[in-house]
C-alpha cells in the first residue's frame, strides 16, 4: 500500500524530461523541484535525462559539422543558389505579371471607353460624307487606295476662279465667290456673275481639250 | 545651302523676267481684233497687275480692262472674247463673255479680264505676248452673229439672247399685272445670300479604265411639256464623287430635223437634294421621231464648295435647248420650268438666266422703280 501511494507521490518519466529540458511552467517546475530534493530516486533519474540530453546536443553538433562539410561542394552549392535565385526570380515574375496585367486591363477598359465615346460622338455629329473624305484620305495615306491618275488637261473650279492645267501651267480666270458656277461644255466649266464695277453680267469659261 | 541657291535662281529669273517685260508691258496682254470687226478696242490697261514666285513657278496676276466701241450699224446683244495664255496653247484656253449687253452703234463700254497665270520657270517662250485676247463672236439684236466662233460662242449667246428675252417678258408682265411680291421672290428679294447652292467642279479628259468599284446608276429624267426632244433616261458609272461617261436615250418628237441638242445635268446627293450641275451642248443630226443615244467623255468630280467630296447618290437629265438644222432654237419657256418639277430650289435652278441675274441685281442696287425702268427698255 505504501510503495502504491509512493508510486503515486512520482512524477511521470515524462514530466521529469520536460522538467530537465526546462520546458515546464514555472509553477509546475517549482513544486517538482522541492519533490526532487526530496526524492533521490527521481533525482537520479532527472540526471539520467541531462545526461541524455547533453549526449543528443554533442551527437547533433557533430552532425552539424558533418552537414557543413557536406555543403563544401562550392559548384554545388553555386547551382543550388543560382537555382534558388531563378526560383525567386520566377515568382516575383509571376507576382509583377498578375498586378501589371490588372493595371493593362484597367487602361484597356479606359482606352475602349474613350474610344467608344469618340465613335458614338462621331457617329452622332459628323456627317457620312465627311467621313468617307477622311477614311478615303486616310487610305491615300497608308498607300491602300491609290488616287485615280491625273494627266493631261483638268479643268477645275476654284473658290475665286475657273482653271484650266495643261502642259505644265495654269490659267485661273478669277470671278468673285457669289458667281454662278457651271458645266458648260465636254470640257469647259463656266462661273457667270455680275462685274460690281460694270454692273454687267459675265461668263467666264475655261476651256481643256 | 541648296535650297538657299536654288531660290536665288528663281528670284534672278523672276527679276530676269520682270525687267524684260517692263520694257514693254505689250509683252504681258495683246488685244487683237480684226480690221472689219464691228467692235473695235478704244484702249486697254492693265491694273494691278504682279508677278511673283510660287514653287517653281511664276505666278502672273493680270487684271485687265479693255474698252470697246460698237462701230457697226447694228445693236450688239452680246460678245465673248477669246483668252489664250502662250504657255497652254493648244491644250487650254478661256474666255469672257458679255451677255445682255445692247451696245448701241457708237456706243464704248467695258470688258474686265481678271486672271491668273502660273507658268513654270523652264517654260519655253516665244517672242509672242504672254497672253493673247481677240474676239470669237459677236450676236446683234437681230440674232445675226459675227466672228470666228472658235469656241462655239455663237451658240451659247443665242441662247442667252432667248432666255433674256423670255425673262424680260416674263418680268414685265409680273410687274404689269402687279404681282410685285412675285416679283420681289424671282428676284431673291434683292438680297445676294440667296444665290444657289454652288458645287466644285472638275473635268478630267484623258481616257480611263472602268475601276472595279464604279456603280452602275440609271439616270432619271425632268421633262419640259413642249420640248422637241424627249429623254427617255440613261446610265452613268459613280464611284463617290466621280461620275463617268454619262449617256442618256434621246427622241426627236418634232417635224424638225435637229442640229444639236445642249442636254443639261441635276446631281442628287446622298440627302437627295438637287443641284443643277450645268449643260453640255452636243452635235447631233437627228431625224423627226429618230432615237439616239448621248454620251459625255471624260470624268466628273463633284464636291461641296468648301472642297470636300460630294458622294453622288443619283443623276437627272434634261433638255436644256434645242437647235434645229434651219439654225432656230428651243429653250423651255417659263411655263415648262413651272411644271417640270415641284421642287421650288430646282425650279428656281433652272429658272436661273444670265438675264435674270443682271436684273436681280438693278433691283437689289435700285430698287423696284430701277427694274420698272430698265424692263420698259425695248428688246
Amino acid at each position: 500500500m505504501r510503495s502504491g501511494e509512493a508510486k503515486q507521490s512520482h512524477p511521470a518519466l515524462s514530466t521529469l524530461a520536460l522538467y530537465s529540458g526546462g520546458d515546464l511552467p514555472w509553477a509546475e517546475r517549482w513544486r517538482l523541484r522541492r519533490h526532487i530534493q526530496q526524492c533521490p530516486e527521481c533525482g537520479q533519474q532527472v540526471s539520467r535525462l541531462h545526461s541524455a540530453r547533453e549526449q543528443l546536443q554533442r551527437e547533433a553538433g557533430l552532425e552539424t559539422l558533418t552537414a557543413f562539410e557536406a555543403i563544401g561542394d562550392w559548384n554545388r552549392l553555386e547551382r543550388e543558389m543560382l537555382g534558388n535565385i531563378a526560383v525567386g526570380v520566377a515568382a516575383a515574375r509571376c507576382v509583377d505579371k498578375v498586378g501589371r496585367g490588372r493595371v493593362v486591363l484597367l487602361r484597356m477598359a479606359i482606352a475602349a471607353g474613350v474610344v467608344g465615346l469618340f465613335v458614338a460622338g462621331w457617329v452622332t455629329h459628323v456627317p457620312k460624307e465627311q467621313t468617307l473624305h477622311l477614311f478615303a484620305s486616310l487610305q491615300r495615306l497608308a498607300g491602300a487606295q491609290q488616287p485615280r491618275p491625273v494627266a493631261g488637261t483638268v479643268v477645275r473650279t476654284l473658290p475665286d476662279g475657273i482653271a484650266v492645267r495643261a502642259q505644265g501651267a495654269t490659267l485661273m480666270i478669277m470671278h468673285p465667290q457669289t458667281a454662278v458656277v457651271l458645266l458648260s461644255g465636254p470640257s469647259a466649266v463656266a462661273a457667270r456673275y455680275v462685274d460690281e464695277e460694270t454692273g454687267q453680267v459675265t461668263i467666264a469659261k475655261v476651256y481643256g481639250q | 545651302m541648296g535650297s538657299s541657291l536654288r531660290r536665288a535662281a528663281l528670284l534672278a529669273s523672276l527679276c530676269f523676267l520682270l525687267a524684260a517685260s517692263a520694257k514693254s508691258q505689250s509683252k504681258w496682254l495683246v488685244v487683237e481684233f480684226p480690221h472689219d470687226s464691228p467692235v473695235l478696242m478704244v484702249s486697254s490697261g492693265l491694273g494691278p497687275t504682279t508677278a511673283r514666285v510660287r514653287g517653281t513657278s511664276m505666278e502672273l496676276d493680270l487684271h485687265a480692262s479693255v474698252m470697246l466701241r460698237n462701230t457697226g450699224t447694228k445693236t450688239i446683244s452680246g460678245l465673248t472674247l477669246r483668252v489664250e495664255a502662250q504657255d497652254l496653247t493648244p491644250s487650254g484656253k478661256g474666255s469672257v463673255t458679255v451677255p445682255s449687253l445692247d451696245a448701241q452703234p457708237g456706243q464704248i463700254f467695258p470688258v474686265r479680264i481678271d486672271m491668273e497665270l502660273l507658268r513654270p520657270f523652264n517654260a519655253a517662250t516665244n517672242s509672242g505676248a504672254v497672253v493673247q485676247v481677240s474676239l470669237d463672236c459677236v450676236l446683234f439684236n437681230d440674232l445675226s452673229s459675227y466672228g470666228p466662233d472658235k469656241l462655239d460662242s455663237r451658240r451659247a449667246l443665242m441662247v442667252y439672247e432667248l432666255e433674256a428675252r423670255r425673262d424680260r417678258h416674263y418680268l414685265a408682265n409680273l410687274l404689269a399685272a402687279g404681282k410685285l411680291s412675285e416679283l420681289r421672290e424671282e428676284l431673291n428679294f434683292g438680297l445676294q445670300d440667296l444665290s444657289l447652292q454652288q458645287l466644285g467642279l472638275e473635268l478630267l479628259h484623258e481616257p480611263r479604265p472602268q475601276f472595279q468599284r464604279e456603280q452602275d446608276v440609271s439616270v432619271g429624267a425632268v421633262s419640259f411639256p413642249s420640248s422637241p426632244v424627249l429623254t427617255m433616261g440613261g446610265a452613268a458609272h459613280v464611284w463617290g464623287n466621280e461620275v463617268r461617261a454619262p449617256q442618256v436615250e434621246v427622241k426627236n418628237r418634232s417635224q424638225k430635223s435637229i442640229r444639236s441638242i445642249e442636254m443639261g445635268w441635276i446631281v442628287r446627293d446622298e440627302r437627295g437634294r438637287d443641284f443643277v450641275a450645268g449643260a453640255v451642248p452636243a452635235a447631233m443630226q437627228l431625224a423627226p421621231v429618230e432615237t439616239a443615244r448621248m454620251t459625255e467623255p471624260g470624268t466628273l468630280r463633284f464636291s461641296r464648295p468648301a472642297g470636300q467630296p460630294m458622294v453622288i447618290g443619283g443623276l437627272l437629265a434634261f433638255v436644256n435647248d434645242v437647235e434645229f438644222a434651219d439654225g432656230k432654237l428651243w429653250i423651255p419657256s417659263r411655263l415648262d420650268i413651272k411644271e417640270a418639277t415641284q421642287d421650288p430650289t430646282l425650279r428656281r435652278a433652272l429658272a436661273t438666266s444670265p438675264e435674270q441675274q443682271k436684273l436681280a441685281e438693278i433691283y437689289r442696287r435700285k430698287g423696284m422703280s430701277g427694274l420698272a425702268e430698265e424692263l420698259k427698255k425695248p428688246e
